[in-house]
């Protein structure tokens, strides 16, 4: 079922201050993808529970947009292209900014 | 799982995923506006940097990873479009695999109207497969179109005969069979 990698341990975006996590994730609101399926690739590709996958998903929604993970430039990367494979409108940016 | 399908919808879903296909496997840059000195004069978008797409689905499919740093954004561009190329490419033609199964499977099935039906199984691998396709395949579309939210009222006013209206039903359509499917992975 998982094809991508989930990584279970990593911190929430909220939860680590700016200076240990220099990089964050932006997924922004698009008129096309659907709440559910927005929901369901937080859950399967972070490994979110399903609680904080439909936050997020809300976030993006009501606000147009949410940091939906924190970390290296390098693995700010990594999630950017996963979330494009899935079709996500994805950015990334220094924390803070 | 297994999906029940008219025959007529999986012969226009093999359709719109072969042309999805074509599309992500198109060459990356759109070279015809950069041989155009025209173009180039008028500074269409794309002539500076042409690994950026002018197509908007395309810039839609493989969107800019970085808002305010152009040349951050070209360099993850050339780093990553190939390889998620491949992979949109790679999954279309997984759904397409499994379109296929539905004429050797030998499970027909008739709805009230005696409208032949045919069931698609796909197992995990491949019922993600058709998730992330079915995505591309309403980015395209919805981009093509226009559309935006709470628009529906839009549409649903087009004249019936208005192409726009067909391809915003089978757009909606696509929506259907794609929430039905999370709904099934999700339980």
């Amino acid at each position: 079922m998982v094809t991508a990698p989930v990584e279970l341990e990593r911190p929430d975006a909220d939860e680590v201050t700016a200076q240990e996590t220099p990089w964050v994730t932006v997924v922004w609101n698009d008129p096309v993808n659907l709440m559910s399926y927005v929901t369901y690739v937080f859950q399967t590709y972070f490994g979110y529970a399903k609680k904080k996958a439909e936050r997020l998903m809300l976030d993006v929604h009501e606000k147009g947009k949410a940091a939906v993970s924190s970390g290296s430039r390098e693995e700010m990367e990594r999630d950017v292209e996963a979330m494009h494979s899935y079709g996500l409108w994805a950015t990334m940016q220094k924390a803070g900014e | 799982m297994s999906a029940l399908f008219h025959v007529v919808e999986t012969e226009l879903l093999a359709s719109l995923v072969g042309q999805l296909l074509e599309l992500v496997r198109d060459h990356p840059t759109d070279s015809e506006h950069r041989d155009d000195p025209l173009a180039a004069v008028l500074g269409g978008v794309g002539v500076d940097d042409p690994g950026r797409p002018s197509d908007p689905v395309l810039l839609r499919l493989f969107p800019d990873a970085y808002r305010d740093d152009d040349e951050a954004a070209s360099d993850f561009r050339r780093f990553t479009e190939r390889g998620l190329r491949e992979k949109k490419a790679a999954f279309a033609a997984t759904v397409l695999a499994s379109l296929a199964t539905a004429d050797q499977a030998g499970e027909a099935y008739r709805d009230e109207q005696q409208r032949e039906k045919v069931k698609i199984h796909l197992d995990s691998n491949e019922a993600e497969a058709w998730l992330r396709t079915l995505t591309d395949l309403r980015l395209a579309l919805g981009t093509r179109l226009g559309v935006e939210e709470g628009d529906e009222d839009h549409w649903e006013a087009l004249a019936d005969d208005d192409p726009r209206r067909h391809v915003h039903d089978v757009y909606q359509w696509l929506g259907f069979v794609q929430e039905t499917l999370v709904r099934a992975l999700g339980s």
